[in-house]
C-alpha cells in the first residue's frame, strides 16, 4: 500500500472511531439515566480519544513517512 | 450550553467526519487538511468537554438520583409532612436547592468532593448491575456523616449559633463544630430519611396547604 493510501486508510479509521464516539455521546445525552453517564464517559470518551490519537499518530508518523518517500523519489529523479 | 445545542453540534461534527471518511482525498488540499484537523481533533474534543460538563451538571439533579428504582423511598422521604424529618424539612423549605437536594447534602465539601461523589456513584452502579442490591432501608453511608456538610450552610447562621438547645451546654457548639458531636446521630436531628417508616407517615403534596 502507498503512503498516501495508508494515510487515507488511517484517516478513515480515525474518522469512523470519532463518528461512533460522537453517536454514543449523542444517545447518552438523550438518555437521562445514571448508566448513560458511565457509557458517555467510558465508551464515548474512549472511542473519541482513540480516534483523535490515531489521527495525531497518522499526522506524525504516516504523513512524515509520506514526505520522506516523496523527498527520496525527488532525489532519485534528480 | 443546552443539551439540544450540544446534540446539534455532535451531529454536525459526525456529518463532517463522515465526509472525511468517504472522501479522504480532500486532505490533499490545504483546506482539506484544516478541515481534517477541525473534524478529527478540535470538534470531537470540544463536543466531549461540553457533553461531559452537561452530564456532570445533570448528575447533580434530584431527578437523576431518584431515577434509580432503589432510591424511590428516599425521594418519597423528601415529601414527608413532618418537620422532624430532616431531609424533608430541608427539601420542602428550600434550605437546599430542591432540584439538587441529594447532591447538596451528600457531597463532601472538601477539595475533591464532587469527584468523590461521582466515584461513589460508580460504586452504586457496580452494586446495582453486578451485585445484589440491599433493601432501601438497609442502605448505609460509606462513612459517618461529617458535620462539615451541615456547617457548610449553618455555620454563622443565627438559628444555629444562638439556638437555645445548641447553647444549653457551653461544650455543645464547639463539639459540633469540631465534628466530635454528630448533628444527626447524637439524638438531636436523628430522623433523616427514615425510609423504613414511610408507610406510617403523611406525605406533603406541593401546592396544597
Amino acid at each position: 500500500m502507498s503512503h498516501t493510501g495508508r494515510m487515507h486508510g488511517t484517516l478513515r479509521v480515525s474518522g469512523a472511531l470519532v463518528i461512533l464516539g460522537l453517536l454514543v455521546e449523542a444517545v447518552c445525552l438523550l438518555w437521562s439515566r445514571p448508566i448513560a453517564f458511565v457509557i458517555f464517559a467510558g465508551l464515548g470518551g474512549f472511542l473519541i480519544a482513540a480516534g483523535v490519537l490515531l489521527f495525531l499518530y497518522s499526522l506524525v508518523f504516516v504523513a512524515g513517512r509520506e514526505e520522506e518517500a516523496v523527498a527520496a523519489d525527488k532525489n532519485e529523479a534528480g | 450550553m443546552p443539551t439540544s445545542a450540544i446534540i446539534v453540534l455532535i451531529l454536525f461534527s459526525a456529518l463532517l467526519a463522515a465526509v472525511l471518511v468517504l472522501r479522504p482525498t480532500i486532505t490533499a488540499h490545504p483546506s482539506g487538511k484544516v478541515l481534517a484537523f477541525g473534524v478529527l481533533f478540535f470538534l470531537p474534543l470540544f463536543c466531549l468537554t461540553a457533553g461531559m460538563n452537561n452530564e456532570m451538571e445533570r448528575s447533580k439533579s434530584t431527578s437523576f438520583c431518584l431515577s434509580c428504582h432503589i432510591m424511590e423511598p428516599y425521594g418519597k422521604s423528601l415529601r414527608v409532612d413532618d418537620p422532624s424529618y430532616l431531609a424533608a424539612a430541608h427539601f420542602q423549605n428550600h434550605r437546599v436547592p430542591a432540584d439538587q437536594a441529594c447532591y447538596t447534602c451528600h457531597t463532601n465539601y472538601a477539595m475533591f468532593g464532587t469527584f468523590k461523589a461521582k466515584l461513589g456513584g460508580l460504586r452504586h452502579l457496580y452494586v446495582h448491575y453486578l451485585k445484589t442490591e440491599p433493601h432501601p432501608q438497609d442502605i448505609q453511608l460509606h462513612e459517618p456523616y461529617n458535620n462539615r456538610e451541615c456547617l457548610h450552610c449553618h455555620l454563622g447562621a443565627r438559628s444555629f449559633e444562638q439556638g437555645a438547645v445548641h447553647n444549653a451546654d457551653p461544650d455543645t457548639l464547639p463539639a459540633v463544630k469540631a465534628n466530635k458531636l454528630s448533628c444527626i446521630s447524637s439524638g438531636c436531628h436523628d430522623v433523616v430519611h427514615n425510609v423504613g417508616a414511610l408507610d406510617k407517615v403523611k406525605l406533603w403534596t406541593e401546592g396544597k396547604p
